[in-house]
């Protein structure tokens, strides 16, 4: 049965006036099959590219996919044959949104858990209201149209699934899709933000495993800031920010007397020695208070704190020695031929106890640290016995062939000689 | 002495050994440019025999099967006494008995010993070096790790291209649709007791015929072995033989103890091939030609003309003493002297090229 006209009529106003409600009946069709519309067919003909392109979108729009029609957002009739009726005001058709009427236009399904369970049940539904205590949301709301809408990031037309590899909100396109405002220095200076900060980010070990290592999960803009509350983690929930993936980190600063330092002097926990944006690899030659030295920002030379920071770079710095000597070592033997799988299981606990040591290192206690470096050593020595014995058991075998060689040679030249003397 | 004399009296009056005796004293081995070429059979007999002596030792610790043979196979190389280098020569004395075997096939076809009268030894020494090439198949899957196990999984893929019979041969060779624990056990049975057997046979016969007939002198060089004086086989020969064992010996004993063999990672079922699966390099030539060949050849699937044409290589190469019939004459055709130098520049260039990396 059709919808009257006048409910059709009343339901698009109500959503392009940023109704709380649904889209018309007449601009929704049965989910999962393409939305049948005379608004794509009439605009595909079309030459002005500006009105051609959102037809030519259509094709991969999830929202054209799932039988959602144009006229969900513009409104119109999208049934209508002729171009008058279908563009009718009347019938509730309103062009071009405003900016500011994009996040409750979209919101009026997406923040519809009722409506949204027609589609995707497991897709989450608070956008909206989350997009409200974002900083863009905030800045909107005060008619500041230069901020983030829904279709700044995920597109007003071919909306494809965050899902989807192709799509601006995908994990190694996100990056991309907020430097277009945010490396914009000109724009950012306007809210007191530098703009180099993607530019920081790309030298960070996070962008470098989500795009060398091809690791998903690897932090992005919105997995400190948030996607669609985006706004910059305040100083107390730095630690918390990081904490979610560096648990063990974070615990063991939560027990460093760092925590309450830190809290009283209004710092960042783990900003303050591994930066922000640019995250680096971090290194054990950070630990001191020498130049370019982490400790030495707070510390100085002959207090409690510069002396365990000595102390634990000392400590880390044998016993990364020993290791990598072991490694070469039994490297070395391996290339000739050995089977060193001990000696690889002893290099696996010494590289273990490393990070539990790196770890350890946030609680700024000695002791801790050196209850690790101390199984590294004893694991790294092991290996190391291993690779001596199998250096003794090639030079075994070396003699031993060549022996064998020489016994091989005579008994040939003696047999050459035998087969002389015999032919003569 | 009185011991050894009796010992013989003993056996003669018994098995009339005399005659045989007789036989091997007045053996001669005719003398010409070529003659280096005589050794080359009595070298891949010796890597044979260690591949034999080597092969019972390497059983005392094997385990035939998924669970264990990866397992038994690094217990031997790191925990039984020169179980590292039984192994190693194992490995090295199966490359080295093929590489001989193909360099004897080639210096007896290049030569002409294959006509008549010596049909029948170049057939059971054909037969022998494809037996050597099952061996060297069969022998590949045993220590169950990643590379041969995706080897064997190709090379066994390949068999199913066979019209008509494809799918069965597949499921016989496998032990079921893929290469599992069965196969293994399969193959491990090929190798150390079907194999053996038959090539055990094979090696009595073509021995025999050497024997029995003597050593084939090339057309070209009749002459000059009649002017050289032939050597006795008994001990002039022999001995000559020995010296090129131990040059063999010391080959193998010098790759085996610094190259030795590796053993990789165990084989996961599971796990996608890993990139560069490649046959042992005395495949490599047709697996090689195989890769070139585009998916369909006039309409017929490009793997099953490729297979095709190697099987009628085959057959052609295996009744060359009966296809060259001038051979019989001393008369051999051009055009198989010429298809014995295609075969052998076409298989060290396709398997130098693929060493090279030519066709990645």
């Amino acid at each position: 049965m059709r919808p009257s006209f006048h409910l059709v009529l009343a339901l698009v106003a109500a959503a392009v006036t940023a109704a709380a409600g649904p889209p018309p009946p007449a601009a929704v069709g049965v989910p999962g099959k393409r939305a049948d519309d005379t608004c794509v067919a009439c605009h595909r003909a079309l030459d002005d590219p500006r009105l051609h392109a959102p037809a030519a979108a259509a094709d991969t729009d999830v929202h054209f996919s799932q039988g959602i029609s144009c006229a969900g957002c513009h409104g119109g009739d999208p049934r209508a044959q002729d171009a008058e009726k279908a563009m009718d005001p009347a019938r509730g058709f309103v062009g071009r949104i405003s900016a500011t009427a994009i996040p409750e236009l979209c919101g009026s399904c997406h923040a519809n858990a009722a409506f949204m369970l027609r589609w995707a049940p497991n897709i989450p539904t608070d956008q909206l209201a989350q997009y409200r205590t974002s900083k863009h949301g905030q800045a909107l709301a005060k008619g500041d149209t230069n901020v983030a809408v829904c279709t700044s990031c995920h597109r007003a037309h071919g909306v494809l699934p965050p899902t989807d590899a192709r799509a601006p909100v995908y994990p190694t396109r996100i990056v991309d899709t907020c430097a277009r405002c945010h490396a914009d220095t000109t724009l950012m200076a306007r809210y007191g933000i530098k703009g180099i900060e993607v530019a920081e980010y790309k030298r960070s070990v996070h962008f470098a495993a989500l795009t060398k290592k091809n690791d998903l999960s690897a932090p992005t803009c919105k997995s400190c800031h948030g996607a669609h509350g985006a706004t910059p983690p305040g100083i107390s929930s730095v630690s918390n920010v990081c904490g979610t993936c560096h648990l063990a980190q974070r615990e063991r600063f939560d027990l460093s007397p760092h925590k309450a330092a830190f809290a009283t002097l209004s710092q960042p926990a783990c900003e303050s020695c591994h930066s922000n944006h640019a995250i680096v690899h971090p290194l054990d030659s950070w630990i001191g208070v020498g130049d370019g030295q982490v400790c030495g920002q707070c510390h100085s030379a002959g207090d409690a704190g510069a002396k365990a920071a000595i102390a634990v770079a000392h400590d880390l710095g044998t016993t990364t020695g020993a290791f990598t000597a072991a490694q070469t070592r039994v490297t070395r033997v391996s290339r000739a031929g050995m089977l060193m799988d001990d000696a690889q299981v002893k290099l696996e606990e010494a590289h273990q106890a490393l990070v539990l040591a790196q770890v350890e290192i946030h609680t700024a206690d000695v002791v801790r640290v050196q209850s690790q470096t101390k199984q590294i050593m004893a694991a790294a020595t092991a290996a190391e016995k291993l690779a001596a014995a199998a250096e003794k058991e090639l030079r075994y075998r070396r003699t031993g062939l060549f022996v064998s060689l020489v016994v091989i040679a005579l008994a040939m030249i003696a047999l050459i000689f035998k087969i002389r003397a015999m032919e003569r | 002495m009185n011991v050894l004399a009796s010992l013989w009296r003993l056996l003669d009056e018994r098995f009339e050994l005399a005659p045989v005796v007789e036989f091997i004293t007045h053996k001669e081995v005719p003398q010409h440019r070529h003659s280096w070429a005589y050794y080359l059979g009595g070298l891949t007999l010796f890597f044979f025999g260690i591949q034999v002596a080597t092969g019972i030792l390497l059983l005392l610790y094997y385990r035939p099967t998924a669970e264990a043979a990866f397992e038994s196979v690094q217990f031997i190389v790191t925990r039984v006494p020169f179980g590292w280098l039984i192994r190693s020569i194992h490995s090295w004395s199966a490359n080295l008995m093929i590489l001989s075997a193909f360099a004897h096939m080639f210096s007896v076809y290049l030569l002409g010993a294959y006509a008549k009268p010596r049909e029948a030894t170049w057939w059971t020494g054909v037969a022998l070096l494809g037996l050597a090439l099952g061996f060297g198949f069969s022998g590949y899957l045993l220590p169950w790790n990643e590379l041969s196990f995706f080897a064997t999984r190709i090379g066994t893929d390949i068999v199913s291209k066979v019209p008509v019979i494809g799918a069965w041969l597949l499921k016989f060779l496998r032990g079921g649709e893929e290469v599992t624990g069965a196969t293994l056990t399969r193959f491990f049975g090929f190798h150390v007791a079907v194999l053996p057997m038959i090539t055990g046979a094979l090696i009595g016969l073509h021995l025999a015929f050497i024997q029995r007939q003597g050593m084939h002198v090339p057309e070209n060089l009749g002459k000059e072995a009649q002017q050289r004086k032939p050597l006795r086989f008994l001990p002039n020969f022999v001995m000559r033989e020995g010296v090129v064992w131990l040059a063999g010996l010391a080959i193998l004993a010098a790759v085996a103890a610094f190259f030795p063999w590796e053993l990789g990672s165990k084989a996961d079922l599971f796990a996608s091939a890993p990139a560069g699966i490649k046959p042992e390099w005395y495949f490599l030539f047709m697996f090689e030609t195989l890769k070139l060949l585009p998916a369909h050849v006039l309409g017929i699937e490009g793997e099953l003309v490729g297979l095709a044409g190697f099987s009628l290589a085959g057959l052609v190469w295996f009744l060359v003493p009966v296809l060259d019939r001038g051979s019989v004459r001393g008369q051999r055709a051009r055009f198989f002297l010429f298809l014995g130098w295609a075969a052998l520049a076409y298989i060290v260039s396709f398997t130098v090229l693929s060493f090279a990396g030519a066709f990645k």
